[in-house]
């Protein structure tokens, strides 16, 4: 009889009947059918809600993350001011080329431009930048492209009016551009 | 005939299971991925509308080492709310340009051929501008370093 009871249980066991030297039949059925129900206890974790919060965490740092998308630069040295660089006393001294900036209003096209020395004065930033090709030695004028440049807004002048200032010289392939104090 | 049944009795319940293990892996690291990267942008990217200009001549952004001076407009007008380097925030206008500068000559120091990008919204006045750029010059000097140039990248953005 004892190897009637020698079976594989459900847990895969196999070899001799651990109960089968118990006394009692009844005790016997009870404890092999306890044994046989731990043996196919499957222990199982419901991932799918987590997955759902995972996933909408993902969409939503997708969503959220704004890249630097489209950003460009100007590279500018800014000059020590206050720093008197030893003069080359065979250099004759370039006077540099101002660009005055002043906003006009509330909306973007009102501003006023100045620009010293020229014989007539930009009404536009376009009109800025022929104006510096033009001046170019490129185009038969009596600039080169470091000759220095100094944009010069006033206080109240906004950023937009200052860089499309800078923009119309930058254009025009000059190098040396450089921003002065705020003026009046 | 006989077969049959018998063949139906020994046909095995079918289980089929997904190992999710190496998607979460893959999740969980996306997500990081993108927390930590929001923080970053956030920081140095701060929200404002930098100057649109028509048929720039600038430069894309390359890989050299730099740091950002974002200068925050104030809410409807065209003030400065503050000058922002990382997470380190300064008051707006002269009285912190000594501090930019020292807090810049350090990093001009461990990095003298750091650049700066400067940051502003296209409504912000001049004036608040100006002292940003005499910080970077006097942070370059104070480096003590004669290689530590005053470099400033101004960021626009191409119009379309």
């Amino acid at each position: 009889m004892h190897g009637e009871l020698s079976t594989t249980s459900a847990a895969g066991w196999l070899g001799p009947d651990p109960l089968a030297d118990m006394p009692d039949a009844d005790h016997r059925t009870s404890a092999r059918r306890r044994h046989a129900n731990r043996g196919s206890a499957v222990i199982s974790l419901n991932l799918t809600s987590m997955i759902d919060v995972v996933f909408l965490l993902l969409v939503y740092f997708m969503t959220a993350t704004n890249f630097k998308v489209g950003e460009e630069l100007y590279r500018m040295d800014i000059p020590a001011r206050g720093v008197a660089a030893a003069p080359d006393p065979f250099q004759l001294e370039n006077e540099p080329l101002r660009i005055r900036v002043a906003t006009a209003g509330r909306i973007d096209s009102a501003y006023r431009l100045r620009l010293e020395p020229a014989t007539r004065q930009p009404a536009n930033f376009e009109q800025l930048h022929e104006q510096l090709h033009s001046l170019h030695v490129d185009q038969g004028g009596w600039m080169v492209s470091d000759d220095p440049i100094i944009i010069e807004p006033t206080a109240t002048t906004r950023w937009l009016h200052t860089m499309a200032a800078y923009n119309a010289a930058a254009r025009a392939k000059y190098t040396n551009i450089t921003f002065g104090a705020p003026g009046g | 005939m006989s077969d049959l049944p018998m063949m139906h009795s020994r046909r095995q319940p079918v289980r089929i299971n997904a190992n999710l293990t190496p998607m979460i892996d893959v999740t969980f690291l996306l997500i990081v991925f993108f927390v930590l990267v929001s923080q970053i942008v956030e920081v140095e990217n701060v929200q404002m509308q930098l100057p649109e200009l028509p048929d720039p001549a600038s430069d894309t952004p390359g890989e050299e080492q730099r740091v950002v001076i974002n200068i925050k407009p104030a809410l409807d007008s065209s003030d400065a709310l503050e000058y922002t380097i990382g997470s380190i925030a300064f008051p707006p206008g002269e009285q912190s340009v000594p501090a930019i500068a020292q807090h810049l000559a350090g990093l001009y120091r461990k990095n003298p051929s750091l650049s700066v990008n400067l940051r502003a919204d296209t409504h912000t006045h001049y004036t608040w501008i100006e002292p940003v750029f005499r910080a970077i010059a006097q942070g370059a000097a104070l480096a003590g370093d004669e290689t530590a140039a005053a470099r400033v990248n101004l960021v626009i953005i191409p119009e379309d």
